[in-house]
């Protein structure tokens, strides 16, 4: 019997606007990991949330008085600081906002106790572009170095996927070097390629070297759910 | 913030008010979808609101207690001028208004067909579903900035949520699909 019947509507969009507490947002989080048909459900919502979101990022001024455009503060004030520095992808950017666990819950949960850090951040992309490729790097950098310079110990996860693998395909990759550099010098930094996407291209007869290091997961989704789970932030880039 | 607003809390509250013009102008476009008409609501709403700025208890809320003067100014007009407008004309001015050129041309589509399955959602669901997705308000917050009870927020966000996959699954399916096929 599918998840969704015990995971009710009111819940699953409650799931999506960061609105369960801890031990109700762990019980979605094992139902998704198990259920498809509720990962599905709750990407689809989240994906909704993301488009309205999107419409309005940008307005018409009003024919009388000229309107200053404004960003969507009011979400970004709940993320944590490390979010900040991710600046320019905030306005394409959705996360899971899991709550806080008090010390208490967190006894109960189990295997979610040690979770939801902020110093944890997935960064997961799907576009191929150079330049967007290439800004998410920028971005990646900084962050890497703000955390170094400031001693704070950071995780960071760029999952790949669709047209976006070929940031790490060798001999593919717009910013080879680059990749390989960062790699280097940052040992807390991951990379990832989706295997779905890996298999789709070899079945058009590709032939697919990724660059040295990278790992594969099943499929990006699988990765963003399992890191979900793990309490990482999620960032589209 | 808050520390702010303790001290001298009326002319605090009155900058407070000032600097959100910008939110309340993208809700009040979402809920209405007329940027005329939007600016003339925040305008109003912003007066009311510091007229009223001595009222306002707890400096956390400020934000669900400016949505709330907005929302009722809303329906003092809507009450006044008993017209919700033709969604074919909101289709017309969405189309006109859309998406500034700074968007790229194949995401203007997608944003004025986005903001049209908005536009399409009964009054209530589009006031909570604006509130919760643009502004990031909680539960709670939407129930007191619009008067109803946090059951109510829950079960209209539902219905929001659903009518807008329905409107928008194939534009997403569509966009996975060209970006698929553009995969050499």
């Amino acid at each position: 019997m599918s998840e969704q019947r015990r995971i009710s509507e009111e819940m699953q969009n409650a799931f999506v606007d960061g609105e369960l507490d801890a031990a109700e947002w762990a019980r979605v989080a094992e139902a998704m990991g198990r259920d498809e048909t509720l990962r599905r459900t709750l990407c689809e919502l989240r994906m909704t949330k993301e488009l309205v979101q999107g419409a309005y990022a940008s307005l018409p001024s009003a024919p009388r008085r000229a309107v200053r455009r404004a960003r969507n503060n009011a979400r970004w004030a709940i993320a944590a600081s490390v979010l900040f520095a991710l600046g320019g992808w905030f306005s394409h950017a959705w996360w899971t906002k899991a709550p806080e666990l008090d010390p208490a819950s967190a006894y109960t949960l189990g295997r979610f106790a040690a979770t939801m850090d902020q110093n944890l951040v997935l960064v997961h992309v799907s576009n191929g572009e150079r330049e967007s490729l290439g800004r998410a790097l920028d971005e990646v950098e900084d962050l890497l170095r703000a955390a170094r310079e400031s001693g704070r110990s950071i995780r960071i996860e760029i999952v790949a996927n669709r047209d976006g693998i070929d940031l790490l395909r060798a001999g593919v990759s717009p910013h080879e070097a680059r990749v390989t550099a960062l790699r280097a010098r940052y040992a807390n930094l991951e990379l990832v390629a989706c295997g779905q996407t890996m298999q789709r291209l070899g079945e058009r007869g590709e032939r697919i070297n990724l660059l040295p290091g990278i790992e594969v997961a099943p499929s990006a989704l699988d990765e963003v759910v399992r890191r979900l789970q793990e309490g990482w932030v999620y960032v589209r880039a | 913030m808050g520390i702010r607003l303790l001290f001298g809390r009326g002319a605090a509250v009155r900058r407070e008010v000032e600097h959100s013009r910008d939110v309340l102008y993208r809700v009040a476009f979402a809920w209405c979808h007329d940027a005329q008409r939007a600016d003339d609501l925040v305008h109003e709403a912003i007066e009311k609101a510091l007229r009223n700025a001595a009222q306002l208890r707890d400096p956390k809320r400020l934000r669900g207690w400016l949505f709330r003067i907005l929302a009722n100014c809303l329906r003092d007009q809507q009450r006044a001028r008993r017209d919700e407008v033709a969604l074919d004309a909101v289709e017309e001015r969405l189309v006109a208004a859309g998406p500034t050129p700074e968007e790229a041309h194949e995401s203007a589509e997608l944003v004025v067909k986005v903001r049209l399955a908005v536009a399409r959602l009964p009054f209530g669901q589009r006031q909570v579903v604006t509130l919760v997705d643009l502004e990031g308000c909680s539960y709670s917050e939407a129930s007191e900035a619009l008067e109803i009870p946090v059951g109510t927020v829950m079960s209209r966000l539902c219905r929001a949520r659903q009518a807008l996959r329905t409107h928008l699954a194939p534009l997403a399916t569509e966009q996975s699909e060209t970006k698929l096929r553009s995969v050499k």
